[in-house]
């Protein structure tokens, strides 16, 4: 399969049987009102601005990116929780963004979520059981007779004990809690996760954990995972393929080794040079690119490639042209959107 | 085990981390007039309607000129409140015992107002959210210049003018002015480096940094790490950097304490703590992270939490957690003691079996008790 055809710039849409979940020039914008009385719109954050990508059953596509580049609106607008300004959200071939509330709780079925925090996102009021059942109730999917063996498997699928299942969230450590929302999330048997930065909550060694258990569910069920994520050596080791995100825009994205080997943009360059390695021989070999400044506000991005204003290399060109996500690698799933990419391995 | 592969796999040791930060129970060549800090069993209790919670339970450590000692290890391990101890910033519901010799004069026998005027000065502090440490309603200027002033007798202009410089140093664009914003108007990044900048402008002999990084994004950390050690050159300050961020340790740390259940159980060299861990615990947390060289394999966690610090196990606390747990390690709490490498001290048992793993991270990949370890 290729994604060189969701590119906005070069190609419309176009549906790949194959994709579980398509989206295309993907757009999220909000509204910033005044302070006056007719809280007239002053402005618009541009959160997400043309971003397109798919995701296979069974793969994992991994987007990674600094706080406030869209990664996170990105996930909640392709579940419907926020509505796109425009662009398209196709899973298993339908539309998602046109579709009613109602229409879409049958689709909810089989795309669901996994939230960052696990202190956050369980009802601190019900027990375990009650909050893994409820998509079930939801969905009427609730059966008096089988219902509680059905929670039981789910709570040993993810490596709980059904006996804590009369327990409430605040008796469980951070990890177990994450656990019990992705027994949540997997209660409606999905074909698809969005996995808004799963472990980043978590304490290391309880990670690892976690990291496993997605793995194994994964190859279990064949899940397509949308990973969030802004841990780079995380990312690397779930992913299969890797989106760099900036200021709202995919700057560039393709399978993992490639991106990690020979990443072409320079944010993607300047990302891996800073991300921590846990050596510290190649700590203090390895070159940093240090980066001046700060990621400029979405209310009001720089024309043309949003990296320029913090690019070495940017000339006029990248003021004045958009640079589109186009194959810039040796592999054609390889896109890059930069007018002067980076050259040879990334060092990472 | 064997010798010859723990020495080899040694040999990559690079100037940065010659460690003369010891254990302070080893350090009897140390000379004692360029000991900055020293702590000596430092315990920390705190009664509560539950039990008493052993938060710290004998640290001790002593840090020389212009060294990095890099503190690791997860919540709950007391890596933040032995620190907030030295420091004296704990309520006063706390029991602190031990010893803080601060060049020489026990900081934990002193008064409050003698505290206060360590701290700040001599003792610079900087803390993960700089939003909540900084005052929303006070330019940045002012609250910089007030850190001066609360210490020494200079005009506000001589104060403000310290700021600027200390705002330059730690590399803030157009100083001058930012010195009238208000901390809002900054990032995140910015935030911390005034922080940073506040933290030294005392010029102080050491600097706490309780996780400075952990808000922040990668391009910034990167960038406030290197500010952090430029500053540190500038000053001539040492730093007690904790985190729970191997891969950051890594890049910034001479010399390593790795703490669990509060306590050390691990100290020596940064290249020693990720070649050749001599306790299983570190073996853990380095086979939790994601590494090149095992892309495609299963990670290997540690099985179970860390136990509650109101009713610790007896012996050693992480022996419900570990492959290599023997019947000793359940009756007796081994104490920080010499391994066969030099300058590294482990408190463990069964140090030497961990040892005859080429990759001590081995122990952990199939689960505990299953393999290696118990036959001996």
């Amino acid at each position: 399969m290729s994604t060189a055809t969701n590119n906005p710039e070069t190609g419309g849409p176009r549906v790949l049987p194959d994709r579980l979940l398509e989206v295309d020039d993907l757009v999220m914008n909000f509204p910033v009102r005044g302070g006056g009385l007719l809280r007239r719109t002053v402005g618009q954050v541009q959160a997400v601005s043309g971003v397109s990508f798919g995701v296979a059953a069974g793969e994992t596509l991994g987007i990674v990116g600094e706080s406030g580049c869209g990664k996170s609106t990105t996930g909640r607008a392709i579940l419907q929780l926020h509505t796109p300004t425009s662009g398209s959200v196709r899973f298993q071939g339908r539309e998602l963004t046109s579709m009613s509330t109602r229409d879409l709780r049958p689709v909810r079925k089989d795309l669901q979520i996994v939230f960052q925090d696990p202190y956050a996102s369980l009802n601190p009021k019900l027990p375990v059981n009650d909050i893994v059942s409820e998509p079930l109730k939801i969905h009427k999917e609730w059966h008096k007779r089988e219902g509680m063996e059905r929670i039981a498997d789910l709570l040993k699928l993810v490596g709980l004990n059904p006996e804590h299942g009369n327990r409430f969230p605040h008796e469980f450590s951070g990890g177990q809690r994450q656990r019990v929302g992705i027994a949540r999330a997997l209660a409606l048997e999905p074909k698809m996760l969005v996995l808004d930065e799963p472990v980043s909550a978590l304490d290391v060694s309880v990670q690892a954990g976690v990291i496993n258990l997605l793995e194994d569910l994964q190859q279990r069920m064949n899940l397509g995972y949308l990973f969030i994520a802004h841990d780079l050596s995380i990312v690397r080791h779930i992913s299969d393929r890797v989106a760099v995100m900036y200021l709202g825009r995919i700057v560039e994205i393709a399978s993992r080794d490639d991106l990690y080997a020979s990443g072409r943009h320079p944010y993607t360059r300047a990302l891996l040079s800073a991300a921590p390695v846990a050596d510290p021989v190649k700590e203090r070999q390895r070159e940093r690119i240090s980066l001046t400044g700060d990621v400029p506000s979405p209310l009001n991005p720089p024309s043309g490639c949003r990296f320029r204003t913090r690019c070495w290399k940017a000339e006029d060109i990248c003021a004045s042209e958009t640079p589109p996500l186009v194959p810039r690698g040796t592999a054609p799933d390889h896109l890059v959107a930069c007018h002067f990419p980076e050259e040879g391995p990334t060092g990472f | 085990m064997s010798r010859e592969d723990t020495t080899v796999s040694a040999s990559p040791r690079a100037g940065a981390a010659t460690g003369s930060i010891q254990a302070a129970d080893e350090d009897v060549a140390g000379d004692p007039s360029t000991e900055i800090l020293r702590v000596e069993d430092l315990t920390v209790r705190f009664p509560t309607d539950d039990g008493t919670v052993n938060a710290v339970r004998g640290v001790s450590y002593v840090l020389h000129p212009r060294e990095v000692l890099g503190i690791v290890g997860e919540s709950g391990s007391g890596k933040s409140v032995s620190s907030m101890a030295v420091m004296g910033l704990l309520p006063r519901t706390a029991r602190v015992e031990g010893k803080v010799l601060f060049r020489g004069a026990d900081v934990l026998r002193m008064r409050r107002e003698e505290q206060r005027s360590l701290r700040g000065r001599k003792i610079g502090m900087i803390f993960q959210d700089p939003m909540t440490a900084m005052n929303p309603v006070l330019t940045v200027g002012y609250q910089l210049a007030e850190a001066v002033r609360s210490h020494e007798h200079i005009s506000q202009a001589a104060a403000l003018k310290r700021a600027q410089e200390m705002l330059d140093l730690v590399g803030i664009p157009q100083a001058k002015d930012r010195l009238r914003a208000y901390p809002h108007e900054f990032s995140g990044g910015m935030r911390q480096r005034a922080m940073i900048a506040m933290a030294v402008i005392n010029h102080p002999d050491v600097i706490f940094a309780d996780e400075p990084t952990t808000a922040l994004d990668v391009t910034v950390q990167a960038q406030i790490l290197d500010t952090l050690l430029e500053v540190k050159d500038a000053v001539d300050a040492a730093i007690v950097f904790i985190t729970h961020d191997l891969g950051v340790i890594a890049g910034i740390a001479d010399r390593v304490l790795v703490m669990y259940a509060g306590k050390p159980v691990e100290t020596a060299g940064v290249d020693e703590i990720f070649s050749a861990p001599r306790m299983p615990y570190t073996a853990g947390l380095l086979g939790s992270m994601p590494r090149l060289d095992l892309i495609g394999e299963k990670l290997r966690p540690i099985q179970g939490t860390p136990p509650s610090l109101i009713n610790l196990p007896t012996g050693c606390p992480f022996r419900p957690r570990c492959p290599l747990a023997v019947e000793q390690c359940a009756t007796v709490e081994p104490s920080l003691a010499e391994t066969d490498r030099r300058d590294h001290h482990a408190a463990c048992h069964r140090w030497a079996d961990l040892a005859g793993y080429e990759d001590a991270t081995e122990v952990f990949r199939s689960g505990p008790g299953i393999e290696g370890g118990r036959s001996s």
